[in-house]
């Protein structure tokens, strides 16, 4: 039995091991009442004799990830040797109010708390006539005030265009191979005779959907809506994967699942440092190649970058990094919000170098041009 | 297996299959068989995952029944598939037999039909519990996953035509990934998890001479030493263990007693099997990966 020296406020081991898996349950580890039955199982088989083989057994059960039993390690040596308590209280508190301000300074950095905005493009919204307009206007051009209409016309449109996507693809439904099984199972009853054949089709791949967004401050404007392009994507396709990129790369995969978007943006922008900031595409799609790229690229996947190009690294590593994705997937989109104006010719230094790689060139500068994309999603 | 009484003896008999295990993994392991759940295993390649499941199977003098995942891998190559061509002669044959209906299907979806895949192989075991390895199961599609969450949960397979198998002995299942894609909560769930590390320099030094008795201990530390170093350099493929060993053998073969540039250079294939990371290693001077 380990020395478990402040067990004195417990009755007993049991009652300890249950108070450390409600620890662990706060910190998203996979806690249950199963796992906690289960360790306490195996308390029985002798993994008491000391503190390691004790550590290892939980750290088996309450882990599910290399991340996880990090995280594990850190809780471990607090509870069971309870010497950092202080540290881990004040870090906390650290967090929240971390958090609080990052929220409150995204909404500013994406045209939502700006209030002087040249009125040009602003008119009020009302009929068909507006919706039509709306389609067409630059999402950089969009009052505030017309924001909140257009968000809730983009959802919806968007919507439409996710169902149709999946209507298409059911529609397909080739007889192909023969299904022995079934034709034999089916013609005994025939004598064995094979009258009635049964088919079987190709399993459908399921292909990914890759999408890496450009949140940089030249993007500001257009990333608030793309993201939301996302969301609304996310919904529909089952395997999507989602990042955001401006000087680094962060994974936004998990957190498109909620609903409750503006939660979301508040996280988001807590997990990009950057948000806003300057563009290294070339520096953010090296990381998504070495991390993340072995994960969820196949050679089925389609990758969709969305960004301006206006990148303020070296165009060789962006061409090089870029090349290395093309390898992986199957097509290679890029999306540019700035090729929607007029007299745009793709000649800055970041976007001639990806260019070549890229297989389909299109943009993504209002709503219009984002629902044309519904064929090239159609072969996804 | 009731002989097993603690994680020492695991460590001693893996040790005798040339296995170096460590205390926290020999835990992982003790508790698989104590409470009878599947291990999941994660790490880089070649860091030795599937191996612990070959040692395990001859520690225990069980059999290893090895399913290999892939994308598109269905229940008919992963449990069972009837025999039809053997099915068809049979119909054919029984034509002039007079049989009803009713026992023409029973003779063609009798046990002789039935082609047994890895998984049902494991669970119908007559006598002592195998080991079951089901490897990279990232790979195979999140279908296949929650097909398996069944069978380790419950170890039986109903067979539409046959009624439910039900396992005589649970197998030990071991499960690998290389983490290509997150597996599903739900099967982490149900499984003890232990992610593998790369050896540390000394027990790396430790495995190569356990499988080489014969190298020299300067040749095998800088090797080691060498290979670690290559670790740190975000090749495209690292190096496994396994590398570190076919390194050394053909090291031996060659019959260096250091490591020299040359030697480095006319080996270089054994350890880095991809173009890039061999340009890139030719490019970086070979002096400071060797010493410090």
């Amino acid at each position: 039995m380990p020395n478990f020296s402040h067990y004195s406020k417990y009755g007993n081991i049991s009652e300890a091991i249950v108070d450390f898996g409600n620890h662990a349950r706060e910190q998203e580890l996979n806690v249950g009442v199963e796992e906690t039955l289960e360790i306490l199982k195996a308390a029985q088989c002798g993994i008491l004799e000391n503190l390691s083989t004790f550590k290892y057994t939980l750290k088996s059960i309450y882990c599910c990830s290399e991340e996880d039993q990090e995280v594990f390690e850190k809780l471990f040596d607090w509870f069971w040797e309870r010497e950092k308590l202080l540290v881990k209280s004040k870090t906390t508190y650290k967090n929240q109010s971390n958090l609080h301000r990052k929220t409150e300074g995204s909404l500013v950095m994406m045209g939502k708390g700006k209030q002087e905005e040249s009125s040009e493009n602003a008119r009020n919204v009302s009929g068909a006539n507006a919706i039509q307009r709306l389609r067409k206007t630059d999402f950089s051009k969009i009052e505030e005030m017309e924001s909140q209409y257009l968000e809730e016309l983009a959802l919806k449109l968007w919507k439409q265009m996710s169902l149709r996507l999946k209507r298409k693809m059911k529609a397909s439904n080739r007889k192909s191979q023969l299904n022995i099984r079934q034709t034999i199972r089916a013609n005994i009853s025939r004598g064995g005779e094979l009258i009635r054949l049964h088919y079987k089709d190709r399993k459908k791949r399921k292909k990914r959907l890759v999408i890496l967004l450009d949140v940089s401050g030249s993007m500001d404007k257009y990333s608030f809506f793309l993201l939301r392009f996302l969301v609304a994507l996310k919904e529909h396709f089952e395997k999507i994967e989602a990042f955001i990129f401006s000087t680094n790369l962060v994974r936004i995969t998990d957190y498109l699942n909620t609903r409750n978007l503006s939660s979301t943006l508040s996280l988001l922008s807590l997990k990009a440092n950057n948000w806003s900031g300057g563009t290294k595409i070339g520096a953010s799609l090296k990381t998504f190649n070495e991390e993340f790229a072995k994960k969820v690229l196949n050679g089925y996947s389609t990758v969709i970058v969305l960004s301006d190009g206006l990148d303020t690294g070296s165009p060789e590593e962006l061409a090089k990094e870029l090349k290395k994705i093309k390898l992986r997937t199957r097509q290679l989109i890029w999306l540019n919000p700035l090729k929607g104006m007029k007299g745009y010719q793709p000649v800055q230094k970041g976007m001639s170098a990806a260019l070549p790689q890229v297989d389909v060139f299109r943009s993504a500068h209002n709503l219009d041009s984002i629902l044309e994309l519904e064929n090239l999603l159609l072969s996804v | 297996m009731e002989s097993i009484l603690n994680t020492a003896s695991i460590i001693e008999g893996f040790d005798q299959e040339k296995y170096i295990l460590d205390e926290e993994l020999a835990t992982v392991l003790f508790l698989m068989m104590k409470l009878g759940k599947p291990v999941l295993l994660e790490g880089n390649p070649g860091v030795g995952k599937t191996e612990i499941a070959n040692i395990l199977a001859n520690y225990l003098k069980t059999d290893l029944i090895r399913l290999q995942c892939y994308e598109g891998l269905d229940i008919h190559s992963a449990v069972y598939e009837w025999n039809y061509q053997k099915q068809l002669l049979s119909i054919k044959l029984q034509e002039q037999s007079g049989l009803s209906i009713v026992e023409k299907e029973a003779h063609i979806f009798s046990d002789d039909f039935l082609l047994k895949r890895p998984l049902l192989q494991a669970i119908s075991g007559k006598d002592k519990a195998p080991v079951l390895l089901i490897d990279e199961i990232d790979r195979a599609d999140e279908e296949f996953e929650a097909f398996l969450l069944e069978l380790l949960s419950a170890f039986q397979i109903s067979i539409p035509e046959m009624g439910t198998i039900k396992a005589l002995h649970r197998p030990l299942v071991v499960l690998t990934s290389n983490r290509t894609r997150e597996l599903s909560d739900a099967l982490k769930r149900r499984c003890l998890y232990h992610w593998v590390h790369y050896p540390n320099l000394e027990k790396e030094i430790r495995i190569v001479e356990k499988h080489l008795p014969g190298i020299e201990r300067n040749l095998s530390e800088q090797l080691v030493l060498f290979i670690q170093k290559l670790r740190n350099l975000k090749l495209n493929k690292s190096p496994g263990i396994a590398e570190s060993i076919d390194w050394a053998r053909s090291l031996l073969a060659l019959g260096y007693k250091e490591l020299s540039e040359e030697a480095i250079a006319r080996t270089l294939g054994c350890i880095l099997k991809n173009a890039d990371d061999i340009e890139m290693v030719k490019n970086t001077e070979y002096e400071k990966l060797i010493k410090d």
